[in-house]
């Protein structure tokens, strides 16, 4: 049972404005459009508030993904008359601040540390690399999984 | 007999441009980040709406090729596909076109001037607009890892100036996985170093943040959708590019670490 009264509501909104900065300049990068631009910051505030209530549930990092990717699937869903084709893009675009690239890159430095001349504490680094490592797949994972699912269900058009 | 008297050759010319004018379309699709179900979509549109029937058709990572038929005439061709880039509003403007061209039809000549117009006219935001734009962005994810206030302005120079980087460097043709290396390399730098001196205690992980803008995040999701509908060729070698984009970023860092100690 989730308590909503236990939330931090300042935690939420934090990750959730960051969260639209990051979808909103990453669309930039990817060429959206204006209007689109401000619908790509909608959605990343809605799935980083997703993702954060769930983490603070003590949801593990892929189910809320996994929750907050399908989330932005169904906004996409539910606002296809407005958005048109670029629906599907809009809720990509909001997910992106969910890419864990960051675990990725600690993964591949911890196994370049690893194979250094004198690696210190070997074992640690192997498993925090491997644990970075599996986590970036599930979450990828989750966040592929949390998109094309309500997107398949509700056949969204691509044209 | 010469060629204009030959219908069954003529007919062969018409598909060979009706198939070009479908692959052209579909290559551009592809270099604009679309999914195979997309570019295939896109490619069907286009040949039905000038009038032939699509009978095969198949994705590479570095090409397409399409058979057309009508009556009893068919044709295969293929195209190379270039670098697969992200561009919303070109993937939208190609899809509008392959709509209109499915709803009302339109020549050889019509459907290339159009495609023409898109891939030299659709409006790009400007560089220096991208570069701030990419540099905040980077903040703000940084934000979401948990780096602190002193480090938030260094993530976001070393991010803007890592994208104003890769541009030029793709402007001037180099590999792009030599470009992650170089751009991480230079960013995680400026990053560490300038966060260091302004004091800091989240130098590592804001090193990180101001290298995510390298994360090929729509090619990563590309190539599970890729799998899940059923083009598993593509898909693998979309994960494939996005591991080797990843090593090489990493490589950059690394170097960035060895060289001046910025990642401890």
């Amino acid at each position: 049972m989730i308590d909503l009264l236990a939330f931090d509501p300042q935690a939420v909104l934090h990750q959730a404005f960051f969260g639209a900065v990051a979808a909103a300049g990453f669309g930039v990068l990817f060429n959206f459009g204006p209007r689109n631009l401000a619908w790509c910051a909608a959605v990343g505030f809605a799935a980083l508030a997703v993702r954060t209530l769930a983490l603070e549930a003590e949801w593990s990092l892929e189910a809320a993904s996994f929750a907050a990717a399908a989330t932005a699937s169904c906004i996409a869903v539910a606002c296809r008359r407005p958005l048109g084709a670029a629906a599907n893009s809009i809720a990509l675009a909001g997910c992106i601040p969910m890419v864990p690239g960051a675990f990725f890159s600690q993964a591949l430095l911890g196994f370049l540390a690893l194979t250094a001349p004198h690696a210190d504490d070997a074992q640690q680094i192997l498993l925090s690399s491997l644990q970075a490592f599996l986590r970036v797949v599930f979450t990828l994972g989750a966040v592929g999984a949390g998109l094309a699912i309500p997107s398949h269900l509700f056949r969204q058009p691509d044209f | 007999m010469t060629d204009t008297a030959d219908p069954v050759r003529m007919r062969h010319r018409e598909l060979e441009k009706i198939a070009n004018a479908a692959l052209r379309l579909g290559r551009s699709l592809m270099e604009s980040g679309a999914c195979v179900r997309v570019v295939h979509r896109g490619m069907v549109l286009v040949a039905e709406g000038m009038g032939a029937e699509v009978t095969g058709l198949r994705s590479g990572y570095a090409s397409l090729a399409i058979t057309v038929a009508s009556g009893g005439n068919t044709i295969t061709r293929m195209t190379g596909v270039g670098r697969h880039g992200v561009d919303q509003r070109r993937d939208l403007a190609l899809r509008a076109l392959a709509r209109s061209i499915a709803e009302s039809g339109g020549s050889s000549a019509q459907v290339q001037r159009h495609i023409d117009r898109i891939l030299k006219g659709t409006a790009r935001h400007p560089a220096w607009l991208v570069a701030i734009a990419t540099g905040t962005a980077c903040a703000a994810f940084g934000r979401l890892l948990g780096i602190d206030w002193p480090a938030f302005a260094p993530v976001l120079v070393a991010g803007s100036l890592g994208q104003f980087l890769r541009h030029r460097l793709f402007v001037a043709g180099i590999n792009p996985f030599v470009v992650a290396a170089i751009v991480a390399a230079c960013a995680g730098t400026l990053c560490g170093l300038s966060a260091r001196v302004a004091g800091s205690d989240t130098v590592a992980t804001a090193t990180i943040a101001s290298i995510l803008l390298l994360v090929p995040g729509v090619p990563a999701t590309n190539a599970q959708t890729d799998i899940m509908e059923g083009y598993p060729t593509v898909g693998s070698a979309r994960a494939v590019g996005v591991v080797m984009m990843m090593v090489f970023a990493s490589t950059g860092i690394w170097f960035a670490d060895a060289l001046l100690g910025v990642h401890r």
